[in-house]
């Protein structure tokens, strides 16, 4: 974006964004496209919660993996004297930051991904046949800087998952991705996709990153150098670990992840901050599918 | 040659599930066909290292560089050190 923000944009310094106006339609009517994407598939909705308890992230190991990107859920210790405390003097009016003191058992973590909770939520089931899921939430990463609409603390992703066999993954990845590739041509948005490997801890010594380069599997669609879609192929990583089977076997799953707030950054990147110059991502998909 | 090509065979033929019904051969696609998985790739980067006698740089690994026996053999074993990843 060009130094100028589009009208309806309330930006935090502290990675956070709000929307009002023309902005916020526009991004209700991306995630309306990406939700006709999922319609292609009959994809089951699902609303989660906006915390995961870290114990069922613990399967998959995601503290280990993604400690820098974590936010917790945390609260004051109620005990003894421990919330007059923090009372009489609870933060800094300089800086902003709280001042915690004892802090009671932390068990949530703000939702990372998405995509986590539809794993979690069908934990242990066996399945006769594909799944497709579809879900939003707003995520939260951890980040050393934040920029609006590109990189923020919290942000709105939207997923559709499969499950299913791994011919059945690949081909909804690789159809979800012929989709995405038009979508883009007929916004007016470039369709560069790139393999990337995800942004793990110590990555030179994360089984999972070191996976990822020698066999790809996740492929990112960049506006620039901004990620603003993703197809994820996990293999059995989360059929493993969370015990959905099909046919004896742990079931493979794949997504293809949106960030809404980046669309949102292509779009008035490309077409102005003038929202009568935007195209509608609705029609767009329409035309796609036409 | 300060390597053992045998010594990687062996410890491939442990490690590797679903092998198909003709066994391990060198042009068996040891990622991509799930024979291994992630969990084992440290361990192969560690065995490689002490087989050549050199480390290996983990960040100019490349897509298809463990992809098979052969593949393995030619980039980490066979190779003059300049031509290593």
């Amino acid at each position: 974006m060009t130094g100028h923000r589009p009208p309806g944009l309330r930006w935090s310094d502290l990675g956070h964004a709000a929307f009002s106006g023309p902005l916020r339609e526009l991004a209700h009517a991306c995630d309306e496209a990406f939700r006709g994407m999922a319609a292609r598939w009959s994809a089951d909705a699902e609303d989660h919660a906006a915390v995961v308890a870290a114990a069922d992230l613990a399967p998959i190991g995601y503290l280990r993996s993604f400690p820098h990107l974590a936010t917790f859920a945390t609260a004051l210790d109620p005990e003894g004297d421990n919330l007059s405390a923090f009372a009489a003097d609870p933060s800094d009016a300089r800086t902003g930051a709280v001042r915690l003191t004892g802090l009671a058992a932390t068990t949530g973590v703000l939702t990372p991904a998405a995509c986590y909770h539809v794993y979690i939520q069908h934990r242990g089931e066996e399945f006769t046949g594909p799944r497709y899921i579809t879900t939003q939430n707003t995520c939260f990463r951890r980040e050393s800087h934040y920029q609006p609409l590109r990189r923020q603390h919290s942000f709105r992703m939207r997923e559709i998952v499969c499950l299913g066999t791994r011919e059945e993954v690949t081909a909804f990845l690789d159809e979800n991705r012929r989709l995405t590739t038009r979508l883009l041509t007929a916004l007016g948005l470039p369709d560069d996709w790139v393999a990337a490997t995800d942004p793990f801890f110590d990555p030179a010594h994360h089984p999972g990153y070191l996976a990822q380069k020698l066999q790809p599997t996740k492929h990112e669609a960049r506006y620039g150098d901004l990620a603003v879609a993703s197809v994820n192929l996990h293999e059995d990583h989360f059929g493993s670990a969370y015990h959905m089977r099909r046919d004896g076997r742990a079931v493979s799953s794949g997504c293809i992840a949106f960030g809404i707030e980046r669309w949102l950054f292509a779009l008035v990147d490309r077409w102005g901050t003038e929202h009568t110059g935007w195209p509608d991502p609705r029609d767009a998909l329409a035309e796609v599918l036409a | 040659m300060p390597s053992d090509p045998d010594e990687l065979h062996s410890w491939v033929l442990r490690k590797a599930r679903d092998l198909p019904p003709e066994g391990l051969t060198d042009d068996l696609p040891l990622l991509a066909g799930r024979h291994l998985t992630s969990l084992h790739i440290p361990e192969l980067i560690l065995l490689l290292e002490r087989l050549r006698r050199r480390p290996i740089d983990v960040e100019q690994l490349c897509a298809g560089d463990f992809r098979d026996l052969a593949t393995i053999r030619a980039r980490f074993l066979h190779a003059e050190p300049g031509e290593l990843a």
